[in-house]
């Protein structure tokens, strides 16, 4: 079944075609070939990003920025905000050294659409509810679902937090903050993002690196240091 | 011609024996540890080009990168982990076997096919792990079959234990293409 050219074709146009697939894989999770001439003010991550979710100064008053682009049906989302997301909260924010800004896009599961919804409306009536709703998204994202994300948002919303819930998932329900969610969206878009979550590091200003996946802590500081 | 499978105890003695065989080599060795770093270095940073490039005009600092690796930082679970760094090691192997198969042998079609696609969804099941199904969501959704990603409970890595799969078929092709010869002087068969 051998002959004598067989295995040297193969081998040749194997190791293009692993090249390529690496490469390939790389671009699916990489991207962002403008980055480095970007500033905090000018790179796209950065549009609006005053009004956005953050925890901390307003963005660029802090010597750092991280900004983070998650669904909140996301798995590696939620290894994210359980590893690393507490330990930039103590130890970066509260300090006062960053900012760490929110951009939610439903690209994963179908739930993170409606999921997504509720978030913005929530933001739009109470910024802290907003932090307690999606860390309960994260945290039991096995118990949702297309069907029953809204009933839960609302029924945890009323036990837990002063918004209106109701009136949270009326404005999930028609989308009422849809253009909030298309400028995060096209935020992404603009940025290559691909995979969630995203995160973008910015030290004084300057854009440092990006990383997708759910990175430690470690890589966050070590790419902030002065 | 059919298919072969590794269906019986047999089959996985020879390939075991196989690879203890070739990889006793210290240069086998040396490649098959070579070929697996290089996996693991390929899964891993091909899931962050824009990190890597920026380490290479001085934005952050390399050691960084290291962060990016399943145990050391956090961007892989436990199970998902495990499972790179074995697709990997199982790389370092095959990529031995077929190393000496090609020197010593003639390599058939489906072992290096094998190699490949493990290689190929090696990749794909390592950025799965690393950072949510969107990265396949993207990559299905080109074929537009976006909605498929739904259908995997298991996050994407779905894809690493496909990347297992084929890598395992292919090292048992490759000692099935190497049965009845010798490696090193010792007769390759299971039956010791």
């Amino acid at each position: 079944m051998n002959d004598g050219s067989g295995p040297r074709r193969l081998t040749r146009r194997g190791a293009l075609t692993a090249g390529l697939s690496l490469f390939g894989a790389g671009c699916l999770g990489g991207g962002g070939d403008g980055d480095g001439a970007r500033s905090l003010s000018t790179h796209p991550v950065g549009t609006d990003l005053s009004t956005q979710p953050r925890l901390g100064p307003e963005p660029g008053l802090a010597p750092a920025t991280i900004v983070a682009f998650e669904d909140p049906s996301c798995p590696r989302c939620a290894a994210f905000e359980r590893n690393t997301v507490p330990q930039i909260r103590t130890e970066l924010v509260d300090p006062g050294e960053a900012t760490f800004v929110a951009r939610t896009i439903p690209v994963v599961y179908p739930w993170g659409g409606p999921a997504t919804y509720a978030l913005e409306a929530t933001f739009a009536r109470d910024a802290d509810a907003f932090w307690t709703l999606a860390a309960h998204y994260f945290d039991r994202q096995d118990t949702f679902d297309r069907d029953n994300v809204l009933d839960r948002t609302e029924s945890f919303l009323a036990a837990e937090t002063d918004v209106d819930a109701a009136g949270v998932v009326a404005d999930a329900e028609r989308e009422a903050h849809a253009d909030a969610v298309q400028t995060d969206l096209d935020a992404s878009e603009a940025a290559d993002v691909d995979g969630t979550p995203t995160v973008f590091l910015f030290r004084d200003g300057e854009y440092r690196t990006r990383a997708t996946g759910s990175v430690s802590f470690d890589f966050v500081t070590g790419a902030l240091e002065p | 011609m059919a298919l072969r499978l590794p269906l019986h105890a047999d089959d996985w003695r020879l390939m075991s024996r196989t690879a203890r065989l070739v990889l006793g080599g210290p240069v086998y060795a040396g490649v098959a540890l070579a070929a697996a770093g290089v996996a693991l270095v390929g899964f891993v940073l091909s899931q962050n080009v824009a990190a890597v490039r920026d380490v290479f005009v001085g934005r952050v600092p390399v050691v960084i990168l290291t962060e990016l690796f399943p145990f050391v930082g956090t961007s892989y679970g436990p199970v998902t982990g495990a499972v790179v760094v074995v697709v990997a090691a199982l790389v370092g192997v095959d990529v031995a076997l077929v190393t000496y198969h090609v020197r010593e042998h003639r390599l058939s079609a489906e072992s290096g096919g094998g190699s490949l696609l493990g290689v190929v969804l090696g990749t794909l099941g390592a950025g799965c792990a690393a950072c949510g199904s969107a990265v396949i969501a993207g990559l299905l959704s080109l074929f537009g079959a976006a909605g498929l990603v739904t259908l995997l409970p298991l996050d994407g890595l779905e894809f690493s234990i496909l990347a297992l799969a084929a890598l395992v078929l292919s090292i048992h092709w490759l000692a099935e293409g190497m049965r009845g010869g010798e490696i090193r002087g010792c007769p390759v068969d299971a039956k010791e």
